[in-house]
């Protein structure tokens, strides 16, 4: 086990590195110039001078590296100047966690629940009514829900205000500002756990050893929960645990529309700015929480399913 | 005799997208106490449906058009679901045909035993373990305390079938149903599977309703016969009966396709010619005519009413009808018969 963890994490290194070199040339091909296009002669070269810019893009790399491996992770140019990266995502990441976990508080359940009802009332109007929410959930955009979300509670109707309230103390005119960006944040992921719940719930309803249960004098209700559920929650880790990791990332869009200032609007106005090093150390970021989410997905199969955890090591077959 | 179970004029249609499928077309068929009876017949001609019509675990687009069955007075098709489940276990078990995928994969062995025991007898955890293991011992699994903590990925099919064995017999119930419990099994397994519920059937006095399509099987564990075909019993008898005295050109067909001792590769086993009816149209008169080289005008226009031979022994065939031509058993399958008489006689003696 520890051999595997070990080579994985080596793979992980390995696949980091690639994309942040992959991300620093990338970068330099979206057009734009770090002291703004009206600088003073002086003001420009003085900033490239600073940040190596002045030298070639081979040398700069050479330099980029050396200091991303003594993790210095190099400096905001334009949107925060002078102020290191590391603590720029450092002081965003508070405010898109608590927003995604509450929106997963919301997801995990509501998407459970109805991929449940789904798989258990297959082809009745309950599934079709559950289905047909499923699709247009996973086929319309986040950013159209938000503002769909905005133009009818906050504009229309005037329910809940239009943009985050940034109050650093929690009160309950925050929670009601919250309540929108989290209801567009959590439509996709309902949509995509229902979807699986469905499909491997009914699979397991309909095995051999659902019939044995029932057969053995459980009931509908105690060999659903017993053994169906059970068996069907081992494939849906493959999608719960990306989602928990997701909740440091954030949307890009979703933060954009509603003025939250968390990861996702922190890399949009990175690009849009030419803050290179910026921009580098926030897709560093996704990329080790993607990477970690897929190991803890491979690491988690070992853990719940005893197929993988106990006939790993020796097998008596 | 005392009857534990009747199944009065069952009929079960399936809804399929291309219409309906009439698997079942009035079964009629019972069990004596204490008696091991076998259902046979080739895929297909309704065994496992009717096993699970009795068990009630048949799939949702199953629909019972019309039938009784009877259990200790009474009709378990008249029973509310909640009803049917204190019978379901407690009285009437199964043992299914895959032992390989009738086991929950993610729960350990013991767990799957006890199950039952603490939720339906309300025994304490300590209790049903302890009678987990005294039925592990008793279908043959070693090391029972060690193999309780077990899954079922870590046993072999034999193994995995004496655990839904143990599962069966957890609550004592006073019916089980085997349906083709050895199909998945490799030959040496079967006849050790075949012994262990013959000898449980001995200690516990079971009833048994044993479904299979092997004739073997049939001649070796069962009291009574059952023949289906299409939907239907054919024919019926005592296993002497059936194998000595068979009168419905189905069974003939069936016996005389059976691989024998005597059969060595150069000799041809009979087939029977054609493929079953589409059950979505059953033909009009008697199911098997099409493929019966002793069919009559009248077996395309009228279904066979079940004739009388003897006090043990129907059959479903126009050729028993006194105005039919005088039938004898083929030739062929009277030499093989008397082939194994003297087989018997041989073996006996």
């Amino acid at each position: 086990m520890l051999r595997y963890i070990a080579k994985r994490v080596f793979a992980m290194v390995l696949t980091l590195f690639i994309i942040i070199s992959l991300s620093f040339f990338a970068i330099r091909l979206i057009p734009g110039d770090v002291a703004g296009e009206n600088a003073a002669p002086e003001i420009k070269a003085a900033m490239e001078a600073r940040y190596h810019l002045d030298k070639s893009l081979g040398e700069q790399y050479g330099i980029f590296i050396k200091n991303f491996l003594s993790f210095d992770f190099g400096e905001s140019m334009t949107l925060y100047p002078r102020r290191p990266v590391f603590t720029i995502i450092k002081d965003k990441i508070p405010l898109t966690l608590m927003l995604n976990i509450f929106s997963l508080i919301l997801t995990v359940p509501i998407g459970l629940i109805c991929g449940v009802a789904a798989a258990l009332k297959k082809n009745t109007l309950i599934d079709h009514v559950i289905s047909a929410m499923v699709v247009f959930n996973v086929s319309v955009p986040a950013f159209v829900f938000a503002s769909l979300l905005q133009y009818i509670f906050s504009y229309k109707l005037d329910w809940f205000p239009f943009l985050l309230n940034l109050d650093p103390h929690f009160s309950f005119s925050k929670f009601a500002s919250m309540i929108l960006p989290i209801l567009a944040l959590s439509f996709g992921g309902i949509a995509t756990i229902t979807r699986y719940m469905r499909a491997e719930l009914f699979e397991a309803l309909n095995s051999e050893y659902m019939l044995l249960s029932k057969s053995k004098g459980l009931s509908k209700v105690q060999s659903t929960v017993r053994h169906a559920i059970r068996n069907s929650f081992i494939p849906l880790c493959n999608v719960i645990i990306p989602m928990f990791m997701s909740l440091l990332g954030g949307s890009m869009v979703v933060e954009n529309i509603f003025g939250i200032p968390g990861i996702g609007s922190l890399t949009a106005a990175s690009i849009q700015t030419s803050d290179y090093y910026l921009t580098i150390a926030v897709l560093f970021f996704y990329s080790i929480i993607g990477l970690l989410s897929m190991l803890l997905v491979d690491l988690s199969y070992g853990i719940v399913d005893p197929r993988i955890r106990i006939g790993g090591g020796k097998s008596r077959e | 005799m005392d009857k534990i179970l009747e199944v009065k004029n069952l009929h079960i249609h399936f809804n399929a997208f291309a219409g309906q499928v009439k698997a079942i077309r009035g079964v009629n068929f019972h069990l004596n106490r204490g008696e091991t009876l076998a259902i046979v017949g080739e895929s297909g001609s309704g065994k496992s449906v009717t096993t699970k019509a009795i068990t009630r675990i048949l799939p949702e687009n199953a629909v019972i058009d019309s039938g009784e069955i009877w259990y200790e007075g009474q009709n378990l098709l008249d029973m509310s679901d909640k009803e049917f489940t204190k019978i379901r276990g407690n009285d009437i078990s199964l043992i299914f045909q895959d032992p390989l995928s009738a086991l929950d994969p993610v729960m350990k062995i013991g767990k799957q035993i006890t199950e039952t025991l603490v939720i339906k007898q309300k025994m304490s955890y300590e209790q049903a373990k302890k009678r987990a293991l005294e039925l592990m011992d008793a279908v043959g699994i070693p090391e029972p305390q060690k193999r309780f903590n077990e899954y079922p990925f870590q046993f072999s099919g034999g193994m995995r079938q004496r655990i839904v064995i143990a599962i069966a017999l957890a609550c004592n119930p006073k019916l089980l149903i085997c349906d083709e419990p050895t199909t998945a099994l490799d030959v040496t397994i079967q006849s050790q599977i075949l012994e262990l519920i013959k000898k449980i059937q001995k200690e516990h006095n079971l009833s048994v309703i044993f479904i299979t399509h092997d004739l073997g099987v049939v001649a070796n564990m069962s009291d009574r016969v059952y023949v289906m075909y299409a939907g239907k019993i054919v024919e019926e008898g005592t296993v002497q009966d059936i194998f000595y005295e068979p009168r419905h050109p189905y069974t003939w067909s069936l016996l005389a396709s059976m691989p024998n001792l005597d059969t060595n590769g150069d000799d041809k086993l009979m087939v029977i010619p054609g493929t079953p009816p589409n059950m979505l149209y059953p033909p009009k008169g008697d199911a098997f005519a099409a493929r019966n080289r002793y069919a009559m005008k009248i077996d395309y226009l009228r279904e066979p009413p079940m004739f009388k031979i003897s006090d043990t022994h129907y059959a479903a065939t126009w050729l028993l009808h006194p105005n039919a031509p005088k039938m004898e058993i083929p030739d062929y399958l009277q030499e093989r018969i008397k082939q194994q008489l003297e087989e018997a006689k041989n073996y006996n003696g």
